[in-house]
């Protein structure tokens, strides 16, 4: 019995962990380019008290095992697409399919992101809104009036004086083979991991590689309704553990009461 | 006559408190993805005590959407095999992964087999079909082996969602694979409450004969025998 409080106890603390993750889900509900994650967990491991065997009148009869409780398997970030949210601002580009922006940390390594609102520095260069440099750089002209992004990831600016347009660079995508495994790094962005394995890259809207829309940022895909009624499940659930806790040690008190 | 009675009821204590922990663990587990629940029943067999037996209950589990290509879950009977470092286990699904190799493997890392042996997936779009088959950007990649065992009572759990078959592996033939959808555990949450009430009482009850036989032990051994 106490087995069976320890096993309750792992639900328990199950449970309180789906909630913590449904509370950042809900919280990143309004985040630019934010993914949702989702809890998995999977049974722990099974104590045999009795193996396998046949009888001469009932025939075979199973293993007798008893579990010990459900630990987290896993945290997986579901890489749905999030909605498009129409800005009208020409430098927010949203990704509408596979890929990631990549951005040049301040230690100089590379980092990827969803979320498309950039800016420009004091020189002219495409930066996020926290200030890291899009890779491969962008460096708009300074008498550019206006730039165009277009599906495929072409930039081109519109010269002030004599309103000709001209190509300055392309926007690249990375791709991983297992996005799942990608570590979030906060401030929306993604780091490569052995599991994610190595960034391919390769421009928007060949093999396979999303397509870029300006004007427009990705929403977050988490959906309000869902984690609410996930949140729900997992209350009940985290109730019905403390029930179960509350009945063993229920047993154990009255058996407890025998010795006199 | 009492002292027989005596260890009649403490079998049963332990028993309800085997239930107990039983149940316990099926309720802890009903976020578990594709977990079969554990049923106990007490049986008498030729001999004179009832004997506590265990099944696993196979009962489908609710598939629900889930939209995420590799999580794949069984409708019907029959179980996914994947390649542990202690051989062959059979699993109801869940949410795969590709590895850093490009094969198809579960959350521990094993390879998800196929009949051809472990599936390689290198392409973007992948779609399971019903029967299995794999198709990566559309060309076959290989087929799902989908295997069952011929009664659950082959079937012994070693945790992380995993079977270790105990007989022999044979084809399944009355299963679909569902892609992006994974299966709920089959634990009826209500059920299981109202079991541990139940647990509970019985156990209670068993507390009360056992403390009447010790009373009537106290009297023949105090009372009885008094000149």
């Amino acid at each position: 019995m106490t087995d069976g409080l320890r096993t309750s106890a792992s639900g328990m603390i199950a449970q309180q962990k789906r909630v913590d993750v449904i509370a950042n889900n809900l919280a990143n509900v309004n985040t630019t380019g934010f993914k949702r994650s989702r809890t998995n967990f999977e049974d722990l491991l099974y104590e045999t008290v009795q193996g396998p065997r046949s009888t001469a009148n009932q025939g075979a009869i199973g293993p007798m095992q008893v579990g010990h409780g459900v630990r987290l398997a896993s945290i997986t970030r579901v890489h749905g697409q999030g909605g498009a949210e129409q800005t009208g601002r020409p430098l927010d580009l949203a990704i509408e399919g596979e890929g990631f922006f990549q951005v040049e940390l301040p230690d100089g390594t590379l980092a990827y992101t969803r979320d498309g609102s950039f800016t420009l520095s004091d020189t002219g260069q495409l930066v996020t809104s926290s200030g890291n440099a899009l890779v491969p750089n962008l460096v708009l002209p300074p008498d550019a009036t206006a730039v165009t992004i277009s599906e495929t990831g072409m930039v081109s600016v519109t010269n002030g004086n004599d309103g000709s347009m001209i190509e300055v660079g392309r926007i690249e995508l990375a791709r991983f083979p297992n996005p799942t495994g990608l570590m979030a790094l906060g401030g929306n962005l993604f780091g490569e991991t052995i599991a994610s394995g190595y960034a391919a890259t390769g421009f928007p809207q060949e093999d396979g590689y999303g397509r870029i829309l300006q004007g427009t940022l990705e929403s977050s895909n988490v959906e309000i309704v869902q984690e609410m009624t996930d949140m729900i499940a997992a209350q009940r659930a985290y109730e019905i553990n403390a029930r179960a806790i509350r009945s063993a040690e229920d047993m154990m008190q009255s058996i407890n009461d025998l010795i006199r | 006559m009492t002292v027989p009675s005596i260890f009649a009821t403490a079998r049963s204590l332990s028993y309800y408190s085997r239930l107990q922990e039983v149940t316990a663990n099926n309720l802890a587990n009903a976020s578990s993805e594709g977990f079969k629940a554990d049923r106990m029943t007490a049986q008498s067999f030729s001999e004179v005590w009832p004997e506590a037996l265990m099944s696993l209950d196979l009962k489908q589990g609710t598939v629900r959407d889930t939209a995420r290509p590799l999580d794949i879950a069984l409708e019907g009977d029959g179980f996914l095999v994947v390649n542990t470092p202690d051989g062959e286990r059979l699993t109801r699904g869940g949410g795969f992964e590709i590895n850093q190799q490009g094969f198809l493997v579960d959350r521990d890392g094993n390879n998800v087999l196929g009949r051809e042996g472990p599936l390689h997936i290198a392409g973007r779009e992948v779609v399971i079909e019903q029967d299995g088959t794999v198709v990566v950007d559309g060309a076959r990649a290989g087929q799902l082996r989908l295997e069952t065992v011929a009664t659950p009572v082959e079937l012994a759990k070693e945790g992380h969602g995993r079977f270790r078959p105990l007989g022999a592996l044979q084809e399944a033939l009355e299963v679909r694979v569902t892609q992006g959808a994974i299966e709920d555990a089959n634990v009826d949450a209500l059920m299981g409450t109202v079991d541990l009430i139940q647990i509970q009482r019985a156990y209670a009850a068993g507390v009360d004969a056992l403390r009447t036989l010790d009373d009537v032990m106290s009297v023949i051994t105090t009372e009885v025998g008094r000149v």
